[in-house]
């Protein structure tokens, strides 16, 4: 029916042939590669071609006069050319211009590994974050499965490209985060603060990077929390380590989440064999509010905040009491809150404004001594960026960071009362330019200011990315950082200035598909650390900022989400060769920290006909260094490698409740961390020593996560997978 | 009868509004006729330059924005590069976009809304299963919630449950009657014009021969 009446349509409608131009020519492009599949057409009209094999296209139009030829293709900018035909032959040959798109232009990547939802360039999700066999939901444990970090089991906290962890910076929503781990007993490993399922963005840098981030000798981790959640939802989660639960209310621009969790090792580790007798299991209380608020059409306010209670005691042998064992115990109190609010101001700018507030406080006691440690921490930022065009964009902003530190030791024959306040103002600036889709430079400064040390410091940066072939690219990073020097300097001394490290990253990465590899070379040039000369650690005069240090390395990194069915795997290498002379060494030395040879070997696989989602973690970091001072050699001593095989398991029972299981070191390998010693010697003029020990060789989860909501069909299996 | 009368009503409709328009009628026609021999890539390239010829000449109708979108949809599905692919989904992107401005409450608009982003999903089920289907099923749910008789929709719909019953453990086949019954009622949905949207029965067919 519908054919006959097209038919006698196009009968009806007559074609007035009076004089037929024919209008023909090859399309290009800049090179001259011939183009097939352009769409050539005068513009209006109904006449036009596709280009053939060839590039050429042909096609007869009855209109005369003026015309308007119009060459369109995918990725290229339209060809316009005017025309007045005439009857003749007119031959046009169209070269066509590649389009400018920012989406499939080159990126930045020296040092960098992020992980959002845009497109291709992916290397890792920010699910892959939390769903790393070993990480156990810990967002940091997660990265040290990444390229360019070492393991330190006795610490937990990230260590970077041969960079101490107090070297690396956390921020949230372009808020820095001033205590981004818990608090824990000397050399016990501890984690991030914050729930990994908060998150949909991160961005790693292990180097070089931006201006507008300071404060940070290595690395800077840029979590950006979620958007506006589908509908309303309660979540449960029950684990064998603790309970949460979790409400969403969404209203029409705005969402609010209430977080209510509980956690107690207690039970666990009267179950599961431990190494350390604890007293009073870890356990802590935690409140947490999330806000968001759409503010127009493109600004968005977001409001977190987090307050946690925690404590333990746990049984350690002292050395300097001649190995009786005394109790350590610790409680913490910590409160954080962030506000951001990112919104465009007409089609040109930017606004970002964003700020945290944090207040943390440890009580210690251990036999006769009391400890409180208090840090408040302020931190305002402001940024602009302005967009010139699709290939100049500049971004400029201040921020504020205002730290008081507070520690007050009470000993049966002595009180230190110490506390430091510091105020440090910063400004920077930087431009990104394409010069072309395959070429951009980034390009920029920071100047800062501390009132306390009184100084003033300013840090160019510069990093850029050239695109090979479609798939692969180099890029390559250069820039100054400087960090103020860490808390406990700062107690004693405002005669230093802050530290600083020079980093040159050059990085090749290839990616096709599902398909990536990179390789990453860097060196990092340390200067004006600070040093100890020898002096009582509470005179300002014995610290000097002569120390210095280098790290250089290679940074290997495989994805493959494609050569197995159902099976994504990823593998990191990275070889780092450090030394340093600092702080408290008598010679330059290989820092504990540090060991040369890092792999990480990452496994999951989906199997739908058990619905479940299994994960395979392997990790080994080559023996590190620690010092024995009964040795004459500083930093002589090996430890034991690392290495640990960690397995987790998810199966989804119903549409919206899953169950989920982890074992880490499921191959039971003995780890050590070398061993601590007494502060002095014994009568026989023998420091006394302990070997340093994970808490327990094994770690066990068992959890079951329920996710209520009024259709029914929302679950947690992105927090799991 | 009662089908005679309606087609023949349909058809006269048209042809009084083909009338105003004969050049843009006469291209959709003969463009519409090549769905049926494109096979490849290029076969849908060719296609869609032509509804985009069109869409540039007619920039009051959806039609050409629809079956332009389409054809770059069809395209990614046959790509197995994945750059290419959303390559082509940008391109579709764009197209729907600018129709939906013209149509916010056309049903037809929805569903391929919906079809394109079940491209994006397709490009990447592990990283996008999540947040396209979530994305798909709204859309998919506003071109119901338009006209609930859709064909399309609703095969689109059985389709999504059926992909995403086997990873929550459900029987996929529990779709099947809802399957059967929309094929067996698929003609009495009569498409507004020859122009309008009218694809579908083959994979409705296709869903419930994986049934038996």
């Amino acid at each position: 029916m519908k054919r006959t009446a097209i038919s006698i349509i196009s009968l009806l409608i007559c074609l007035n042939a009076f004089s037929q131009t024919v209008i023909t020519g090859r399309v290009t492009e800049e090179k001259g590669e011939q183009l097939p599949g352009a769409n050539a057409y005068l513009q209006g009209t109904y006449d036009g071609a596709s280009s053939g094999e060839n590039g050429v296209f042909k096609f007869k139009t009855a209109k005369s006069g003026r015309q308007v030829l119009k060459v369109e293709f995918m990725g290229y900018e339209p060809f316009i050319q005017n025309l007045d035909l005439k009857g003749d032959t007119i031959r046009v040959n169209v070269k066509l211009k590649e389009a400018f798109n920012q989406l499939n232009a080159v990126t930045i990547t020296a040092g960098t590994f992020e992980a959002g939802d845009k497109k291709q360039a992916v290397t890792i999700t920010p699910r892959d974050m939390v769903t790393t066999a070993g990480a156990v939901g810990d967002v940091y444990g997660a990265l040290q499965s990444l390229p360019g970090t070492t393991i330190n089991g006795e610490s937990g906290r990230l260590f970077v490209k041969g960079g101490d962890s107090e070297e690396s910076q956390t921020y949230i929503d372009g808020s820095l985060v001033a205590v981004p781990y818990n608090s824990s007993a000397p050399n016990l490993k501890t984690r991030g603060r914050f729930n990994p399922f908060m998150f949909k963005g991160t961005i790693f840098s292990t180097g070089g990077y931006s201006a507008e981030y300071g404060q940070a000798l290595s690395s800077v981790l840029l979590l950006t929390t979620n958007d506006m959640p589908e509908e309303d939802q309660l979540d449960l989660s029950f684990l064998s380590i603790g309970v949460e639960a979790s409400g969403t209310k969404k209203w029409k621009n705005g969402a609010v989440t209430g977080t209510v969790s509980y956690n107690n090792l207690g039970p666990y580790m009267s179950l599961a064999p431990q190494n350390y007798d604890w007293v009073k299991a870890p356990e802590s209380a935690t409140g947490e509010l999330s806000l968001m608020q759409k503010t127009s059409k493109t600004g968005v306010f977001k409001f977190y905040s987090n307050f946690e209670n925690s404590r333990f005691s746990i049984s350690q042998k002292s050395l300097d009491l001649g190995g009786t064992m005394i109790d350590y115990n610790l409680a913490n109190k910590n409160q954080y809150m962030n506000a951001s609010w990112n919104d465009k101001l007409g089609e040109k700018w930017a606004v970002n404004a964003a700020g945290s507030y944090t207040n943390s406080k440890d009580d210690i006691h251990f036999d006769q001594t009391k400890v409180a440690k208090r840090i408040e921490a302020s931190y305002l930022k402001n940024a602009y960026s302005y967009h010139f065009s699709d290939k100049l964009s500049v971004k400029f902003g201040g921020d504020f960071f205002a730290k008081t530190f507070t520690q007050d030791v009470v000993m049966p024959n002595e009180i230190h009362n110490n506390s430091f306040t510091e105020h440090t103002f910063s400004g920077f600036t930087e431009a990104q330019v394409y010069a072309s889709s395959k070429f951009v430079t980034r390009i920029g400064g920071r100047i800062e200011y501390s009132d306390y040390l009184k100084s003033f410091r300013f840090s160019p940066r510069v990093s850029t990315a050239y695109k090979i072939t479609d798939n692969s690219q180099f890029s390559a990073a250069y820039g100054w950082f400087f960090q103020n020097p860490v808390d406990n300097y700062l107690l004693y001394s405002n005669r230093i200035t802050p530290e600083r490290a020079d980093h040159y990253t050059f990085s090749f990465q290839s990616s096709a598909n599902s398909r990536t590899l990179r390789i990453e070379l860097y060196y990092k040039d340390y200067k004006d650390l600070v040093k100890m000369n020898g002096g009582e650690f509470y005179l300002p005069t014995s610290y000097n900022n002569l120390g210095k240090g280098y790290a250089k390395g290679l940074d290997l990194f495989l994805r493959d989400k494609e050569s197995i069915k159902n099976g994504d795997y990823w593998i990191s290498y990275s070889y780092v060769d450090t030394k340093r002379d600092y702080r408290n060494f008598p010679v330059e030395a290989i820092p504990t920290f540090a060991s040369k040879h890092n792999l990480s070997v990452v496994y999951k696989h989906w199997f739908g006909s058990l619905r479940s989602y299994a994960g395979v973690n392997f990790r080994y970091s080559s023996p590190r260094v620690y010092n024995d001072p009964n040795s004459q050699v500083f930093n002589g001593e090996k430890m034991l490698p690392y290495r640990s095989l960690d397995v987790s398991w998810s199966f989804l029972y119903r549409q919206n409740i899953i169950f989920y299981g982890a074992v880490t070191n499921i191959a039971g390998f003995k780890n050590e961390f070398g061993r601590s010693y007494s502060s002095s010697p014994d009568a026989s003029g023998i420091y006394q020593s302990t070997a340093i020990q994970p808490g327990s060789n094994q770690f066990y989860v068992l959890g079951c996560f329920i996710t209520l909501t009024r259709k029914g069909n929302a679950n947690q299996l992105d927090k799991i997978e | 009868m009662k089908k005679i009368i309606l087609s023949l009503a349909v058809v006269l409709v048209s042809l009084v509004s083909m009338a105003q328009k004969p050049e843009y009628y006469q291209a959709m026609g003969e463009t519409l006729g090549q769905f049926g021999t494109s096979k490849d890539v290029a076969d849908f390239q060719a296609l869609g330059n032509k509804f985009q010829m069109i869409a540039a000449a007619e920039k009051s109708e959806w039609l050409p924005l629809y079956y332009h979108a389409q054809c770059y949809i069809l395209m990614s599905f046959m790509e197995q590069d994945a750059t290419k692919k959303d390559g082509y989904l940008d391109v579709a992107e764009k197209s729907i976009t600018n129709m939906l401005e013209m149509v916010p409450s056309e049903s037809e608009a929805f569903v391929l809304q919906a079809f394109y982003l079940v491209g994006r999903l397709v490009v990447n089920p592990m990283e996008r299963g999540q947040e396209y289907s979530g994305l798909s099923g709204q859309a998919l749910g506003k071109a119901l919630a338009l006209d609930a008789t859709n064909p399309r929709a609703q095969m689109l719909k059985i389709q999504m449950d059926m992909g995403s019953a086997q990873f929550t453990g459900q029987d996929p086949k529990s779709f099947c009657p809802a399957a059967k019954e929309l094929l067996a009622n698929w003609d009495n949905f009569k498409a507004k014009s020859p122009f309008h949207p009218n694809w579908g029965k083959e994979q409705a067919e296709g869903i419930v021969k994986g049934c038996q």
